[in-house]
């Protein structure tokens, strides 16, 4: 442990606390805020929107992450199981949906399957002109749009198992007579179930606390309702009520996820690394695979930025590209540097200490910090708005509101960056600086914050790029009249302006790149 | 088969068919650069045939081809008098009947330890099943933990049940990769001794794989030393110590000291005496005499020239290391009460029992002879 001076220790400690109060004490208000409300509220609620909100919210969480658990599997066994021209190729491409926020995607397939939309042109041609296909505003609809934008995750966390997995299990299993498909389903997928499940789990948060496409798509989930409550009704209360049932959604998953990791904790797949033999394909396996990951990323990433460039180069599009246009780019990136540097600010006194001094107090800061993980966009909105109006009301309106919301938002993101950059550096590291003679805070200068300049580099560029492209906080709480790209994107597209949504949706996707190539550099392996 | 214990074990199985056989067997990574290149051996029932090697010599790859989880680019390799590897066909693995513990012991995480061990007993009704686990846990000392998981159980414990997994579907031949590497030396041969009497009450043919000649020793009816891919010996181990075929063999094998020497009427005249001329070298020849420090004793000497330069305490026994007056270094073990200082001048008593002879193509600088 390392014997930092108490005065040093205690402004640490002190902005540790306030960073976790900062997360925390939004939350609990909005809590205290349902649970002050009348029963009348609660009963009519209840009665009313909650059943069907509820089942819509799970119904839609339970198929796409059914459907992205098909994608993801099945083409991460691929890329990791077969060889053939353009694995490699593919194997990045299909990381490359996740650059799409699902309010882009939605608005694509709402013209890609809605009424008269190609795909319909398509199916009459073959079907007769009386075809129908069903229409993306509906349960169908969303699910396939996020279950496109989705299934990169497991897909990713498949993959890493699958590469990762000692292949002396499977080998094994053949002395002891098993057959290809015993071997799959007796021995590879439960020793890959803690990354599927903690795959899914990415997914349904994802689906639980999305806005963007079911907003575009009009389905009725708990956090498009929380939204409109605020809008439409202007009933924070209500909304608050509702936000409350969101968490405990989320956090029930969460908590199962925990329960299946707890459970197989001892999987140890370790050991002789061998690479798994892959099975080479002759040139008709191949074409099959590569017509199917082509379907699949075509659809997904493919098509959609196709249209978005072409319609980016449509007469009425250039015609935006005015100064309006980088007033809405410059906006969001003042944005997004406010929100990125705040919550770095915030997020490393919490991973220092819980790090160096895992005391209760410590870790429970950085465990109420990660508390944003679970509240979908609207709720981290609603939940700074109210406590803003009812402590600081003149700050209401302000970019100081909503950058508190960014940070309660996507403080758990960075801090999954930070902590590992600062748990990687041994503690015997800063005990042999002090030993030659620095101090305290030359220490954490001259050693503690060059070794983790990366992951604070990382954590950073990861919370810009998440804020790029935010959509809800940003439109309950901007400023009058403070547009970003991300606002402009979902405005046009409400209206189906396709064409003049499609550059600051172009410019979003574009700039969502390399937050992936970080993200997914970080567990990366090339086999 | 009837095997009679009285018979020394190197003619044991003399008599019986060979349950494995490789015929040339040539594996390669890449074509360039064969892993394993034309190995021949027959194991017959019941043996125990140690692979002896340093890592990299090929000896994981024979097993595993031989397990048919490696292709093989010529030969054949024959298993109960069927081929069930050839450059043209490979019978898969999981037909082949052989039982395989693996380095790391490879059980299941997501099973019980009574469903590691009956994976491969799905063809068997349930109460069958029920009764050969229960046997194998009991032969294996293992009862009582059927409804463990791996991860509860200590190193040793797993590896009676990877084991029991290989052993329950009492395959034609089992493979042990370095099986008791992974295991603290107390331990390891505690489970050496273990491993070994339960394979021969089972009498079950095995390949084990090791680079611990110590291991090969003790386990090992027959030991196969392998070298950069070529078979280099295969004898018995005792064989494989007094009478190594190659200087590889000698100097894998434990310690040894190669002194040079010519051959002169008929005789190897060396700077520690003379030796017979085992090889039938011709006049004139240079070869190198292997030395090992059993063969040599001590006998302090104010008057003679070979020095003690070191000496090591290994318990049971003192090893020196002793200069002769042209630089060349020997080997003697002597008692571990036997304490000499260093630079005591000592005269040597060298009474090897066989004598072993390499050719040697120039003679030997003292500088490259020996090994520390």
């Amino acid at each position: 442990m390392i014997a930092v001076r108490s005065s040093t220790l205690s402004s640490l400690q002190l902005a540790a606390v306030a960073s976790a109060a900062l997360t925390l004490l939004p939350l609990i208000y909005i809590m205290a805020l349902a649970f002050s409300a009348d029963s009348d509220v609660w009963y009519r609620l209840w009665t009313t929107r909650v059943p069907e909100l509820l089942w819509n919210t799970s119904a839609l969480a339970g198929a796409v992450a059914l459907l992205a658990l098909g994608l993801g599997v099945s083409t991460a066994w691929i890329v990791t199981r077969f060889e053939f021209p353009g694995r490699r190729l593919w194997e990045v491409a299909l990381v490359l949906p996740l650059a799409m926020p699902t309010y882009v995607s939605a608005y694509i397939f709402n013209y890609l399957l809605g009424f008269g939309g190609p795909v319909e042109q398509f199916w009459q041609i073959l079907a007769g002109p009386q075809a129908r296909i069903f229409s993306p505003q509906s349960f169908l609809g969303v699910t396939v749009v996020m279950a496109l934008d989705t299934f990169p995750f497991i897909y990713l966390l498949t993959r890493n198992a699958l590469l990762n997995l000692n292949v002396s299990f499977e080998e094994v299993a053949r002395t002891c007579g098993a057959s290809l498909l015993r071997r799959i389903f007796a021995v590879t997928l439960p020793l890959l179930r803690p990354s599927i499940v903690a795959g899914v789990a990415l997914v349904i948060l994802y689906v639980v606390s999305d806005f963007g496409a079911v907003s575009l798509l009009r389905y009725q989930t708990l956090t498009y309702a929380v939204f409109q409550q605020m809008t439409g009704q202007l009933d924070n209360q209500a909304a608050s009520i509702l936000s409350v049932l969101l968490v405990v959604l989320a956090l029930l998953f969460l908590i199962t996820e925990r329960w299946f990791r707890h459970k197989s904790r001892f999987y140890q797949t370790a050991g002789r690394y061998r690479a798994p033999q892959r099975i080479r394909c002759n040139w008709f396996q191949t074409v099959g695979l590569t017509a199917s990951l082509a379907a699949i990323v075509g659809a997904a990433f493919g098509v959609p930025v196709v249209l978005l460039i072409a319609w980016s180069f449509s007469p009425d599009a250039l015609a935006t590209l005015d100064a309006r246009f980088f007033d809405f780019v410059w906006n969001s990136a003042l944005l997004a540097t406010l929100a990125a540097t705040a919550a770095v600010l915030a997020g490393l006194p919490l991973a220092y200490l819980a790090s160096r001094k895992p005391s209760w107090l410590n870790t429970g800061c950085l465990q109420a910090a990660y508390a944003g993980y679970v509240l979908p966009g609207p709720v981290a909105a609603l939940a700074v708005l109210v406590l803003c109006l009812k402590l600081v009301p003149f700050f209401y309106g302000t970019v100081l509101v909503l950058i508190l919301a960014y940070v309660l938002h996507f403080l758990p993101a960075g801090l999954q960056s930070l902590e590992p950059s600062i748990q990687q550096i041994t503690p015997n590291l800063e005990e042999v600086a002090r030993t030659l003679g620095l101090s305290a805070r030359e220490t954490v200068r001259h050693v503690t914050l060059p070794l983790i300049r990366n992951g604070v580099i990382v954590a950073w560029v990861l919370i810009f790029l998440q804020t790029m492209k935010e959509l809800p906080a940003t439109l309950l709480l901007r400023p009058v009249g403070f547009d970003t790209l991300a606002i402009r994107v979902w405005l046009e597209a409400s209206e189906e302006y396709y064409q003049l949504a499609a550059p600051s949706a172009l410019l979003i996707v574009l700039v969502g790149l390399p937050a992936l190539a970080l993200l997914i550099s970080r567990d990366w392996r090339a086999a | 088969m009837d095997a009679d214990h009285s018979q020394s074990r190197t003619h044991r199985f003399a008599q019986t068919a060979s349950i494995l056989e490789l015929r040339s067997v040539s594996c390669a990574y890449d074509a360039n650069r064969p892993a394993v290149c034309d190995i021949s051996f027959s194991a017959r029932e019941g043996e125990i045939l140690c692979l002896l090697g340093p890592s990299g010599c090929g000896k994981t790859t024979v097993l595993r081809a031989i397990a048919g989880l490696e292709p093989v680019q010529a030969g054949q390799i024959v298993l109960s008098g069927q081929v069930v590897s050839s450059p043209l066909e490979t019978l898969p693995t999981e037909a082949r009947r052989v039982g395989m513990v693996f380095q790391e012991y490879a059980l299941f995480p997501h099973l019980r330890v009574a469903d590691n061990i009956a994976f491969g007993l799905r063809h068997l009704p349930k109460t069958e099943r029920t009764s050969r686990v229960q046997d194998m846990l009991r032969l294996t000392g293992l009862e009582g933990f059927d409804h463990r998981y791996p991860h509860e159980l200590s190193g040793g414990q797993q590896q009676r049940v990877a084991l029991a997994r290989a052993l329950v579907q009492s395959p034609v031949v089992l493979l042990l990769d370095e099986p008791f590497s992974n295991l603290d030396p107390d331990m390891a041969s505690r489970m050496r001794q273990e491993v070994h009497a339960l394979l021969r009450q089972m009498n079950t043919t095995t390949i084990m794989v090791t680079h611990d000649h110590d291991e090969a020793f003790a386990m090992a009816d027959r030991i196969a030393v392998l070298n950069q891919g070529v078979l280099e010996q295969m004898d018995s181990p005792e064989m494989i110590y007094h009478l190594p075929a190659t200087r590889f063999v000698a100097d894998f094998v434990g310690q040894a000291d190669f002194i040079p020497g010519q051959i002169q009427r008929g005789i190897v005249h060396t700077e520690l005496g003379e030796f017979p001329n085992t090889i039938n070298g011709s006049e004139g020849d240079h070869v190198a005499v292997m030395i090992r420090p059993d063969d040599v004793h001590l006998l302090p000497n104010k008057s003679a020239a070979p020095q003690i330069v070191a000496r090591q305490f290994r318990g049971s026994e003192n090893l020196y290391t002793v200069q002769l007056p042209s630089g060349q270094i020997v080997h003697s073990s002597e008692s571990s009460t036997s304490v000499y200082q260093e630079g005591t001048s000592v005269e040597l008593r060298v009474s090897a029992t066989h004598t072993v002879l390499f050719q040697t193509e120039h003679p030997l600088a003292p500088s490259d002879t020996g090994r520390n």
